[in-house]
């Protein structure tokens, strides 16, 4: 199946961005900054850099502070910005409006939660950007020289280092989705000379109304951006491949795997960061796994000896069987691991497999039904008979 | 030395497979006692969480039984369930785990013999495949 993004109740209007004197960062910070100005916007949600080191989303609502502290492309990922859309509750709120930037893989995110019901899209205009991939914030501290809207255009215009990078996350590695799936508004950059233009697409009514403020002047997409995206992919795939192979040969069948998972903690850090883990309440932190010492005993006697905490592995099985439908490959799961196990492959992996089997690929689409709210009388006809 | 007799937990469905299994006892059809019968209300409401938890701890197999396609009490339960083991097995096999440990069938309530033939052919099954590994991997 093709990667179509379905969000197209208007006719695709696209073309280039001229870029300012300032360079493509700032040129789309002034953009922002005068959405909140007009009124266009009631806010912005979009990286940040402070001086004190922190790179995260950040709502803004001063323009004056977009176009100090705002970085858009920031590439640097503490969190999976769809996790931060999902703490906020969503009543009917006519007249707020409120832009929210987002990663191919966040942007991904945000659609699995819609689905999920945990997001109501009416406040929000998703505003999708390119992204060849990011660094752990604590690698970006340490790679940033200089002012941080420097680097990032440095980061921007130097295409040729994308696939080479070794310091990027090890999920955006074998990230095979430079662009964003779904989006109202898309802002782009790759195969493109940034220096000179920005690549904008609007994709629904709401993205329009944002690119009319936007001076874009309508082109097709240019070739070096087709060329660019094509085999930018095709490297990327076979970057996953081989990760997976390797994979393959240390993590398959039940000894290995209690291996791969032997340093975990059950400090459940990977589900409380993910994204699509969308449960206010978790069953493995409920009391439903508290059992009384008489019965822990009783049941120890099976084995002759219980490791402690008790249920590591089937905390992980249990945990792939309810989200995999979802899993959007972030990999923040594995940053946030502190014992580092490479949970990113592995779920690249699973929630592959598992997402093929219903034909289903997560965050592509708002109108595909989650595979396990949904049948057809007429499938899997083999099972249980 | 003992034969090995592989145990196996069962989730069936109140409507359909419990009382397939109960027709099967009142015609006194013989089958092996392996099983360990949990009686659910409807094979939807067996979470993976309860199979693999009954794999870790150490079950040679596990069963759920529901009613057929397009029978369920609940009207699309099963239909459910089914895609949940689509699931579960494709990650069974992503991890490299006996995804034929854990078996689905529609049983319906007039199935006693079929029920009967189910849980031996299972029980043959397991105890051909020997114990599960997980039965003395305590560091799960």
């Amino acid at each position: 199946m093709e990667n179509e993004p379905k969000m197209r109740s208007v006719e695709e209007q696209k073309g280039r961005l001229p870029v300012a004197s300032g360079g493509p960062v700032a040129t789309i910070k002034e953009v922002c900054a005068q959405w909140l100005e007009q009124g266009i916007l009631s806010g912005i949600m979009m990286p940040a850099y402070s001086i004190k080191g922190v790179a995260a989303p950040v709502l803004f609502t001063d323009p004056q502070m977009v176009r100090q502290s705002g970085v858009p492309f920031l590439p640097a990922m503490g969190v999976n910005t769809a996790s931060v859309v999902d703490e906020m509750r969503f009543s009917p709120a006519p007249g707020v409006k409120v832009g929210v930037f987002l990663r191919p893989c966040e942007a991904r995110a945000v659609v699995e939660l819609v689905k999920l019901q945990q997001v109501v899209l009416d406040g929000l205009v998703l505003i999708g950007v390119d992204c060849p991939g990011t660094y752990r914030t604590a690698d970006f501290s340490e790679l940033l020289d200089g002012a941080v809207v420097d680097f990032v255009n440095r980061f921007l215009q130097d295409q040729a280092r994308y696939l080479n990078d070794e310091r990027f996350r090890t999920a955006c590695a074998m990230c095979e989705y430079p662009t964003p799936l779904v989006c109202d508004l898309h802002i782009g950059f790759l195969g493109m000379n940034p220096g000179e233009a920005l690549w904008v697409e609007s994709r629904s009514e709401k993205g329009a109304e944002l690119y009319k403020t936007m001076n874009v002047e309508p082109v097709p997409v240019p070739e070096s951006r087709q060329l660019f995206l094509k085999d930018f992919r095709a490297q990327r795939q076979s970057r996953a491949e081989e990760r997976i192979k390797e994979l393959d040969a240390k993590a398959l069948g039940p000894e290995n795997l209690v291996k791969y998972f032997a340093a975990c903690l059950n400090c459940h850090n990977c589900m409380k960061v993910c994204p699509v883990c969308y449960c206010r309440e978790c069953f493995f932190e409920s009391e439903a796994l508290e059992r009384e010492l008489d019965e822990v005993v009783r049941i120890t006697r099976h084995k002759g000896g219980m490791r402690l905490p008790q249920g590591t592995l089937l905390f992980h099985i249990t945990r792939m069987n309810h989200m995999m439908t979802s899993c959007v490959q972030c990999g923040i799961c594995e940053d946030s691991c502190p014992v580092k196990i490479g949970l990113s492959v592995l779920f690249k992996k699973v929630s592959r497999n598992a997402q093929k089997e219903f034909d289903y690929l997560s965050g592509r689409s708002l109108d595909e039904p989650l595979p396990l709210v949904t049948f057809r009388e007429d499938e899997f006809r083999t099972i249980g008979e | 030395m003992n034969q090995f007799e592989p145990k196996i937990v069962g989730f069936l469905c109140n409507w359909c497979t419990y009382a397939g299994a109960d027709l099967a006892g009142t015609s006194r059809i013989q089958y092996p006692p392996n099983m360990r019968p949990i009686r659910v209300m409807c094979s939807a409401a067996v979470d993976s969480v309860y199979i693999v938890r009954a794999l870790m701890e150490g079950a040679d197999g596990v069963f759920i039984g529901g009613c057929h396609p397009g029978d369920c009490h609940y009207v699309s339960g099963n239909y459910k369930t089914r895609r949940r083991m689509v699931l579960f097995n494709s990650i069974m096999r992503s991890l490299g785990l006996d995804q034929e440990r854990v078996l689905l069938r529609w049983i319906s309530a007039a199935e006693g013999k079929r029920f009967a033939e189910t849980i031996t052919e299972f029980t043959e099954k397991l105890r051909q495949k020997g114990p599960s590994p997980f039965k003395t991997l305590w560091e799960v």
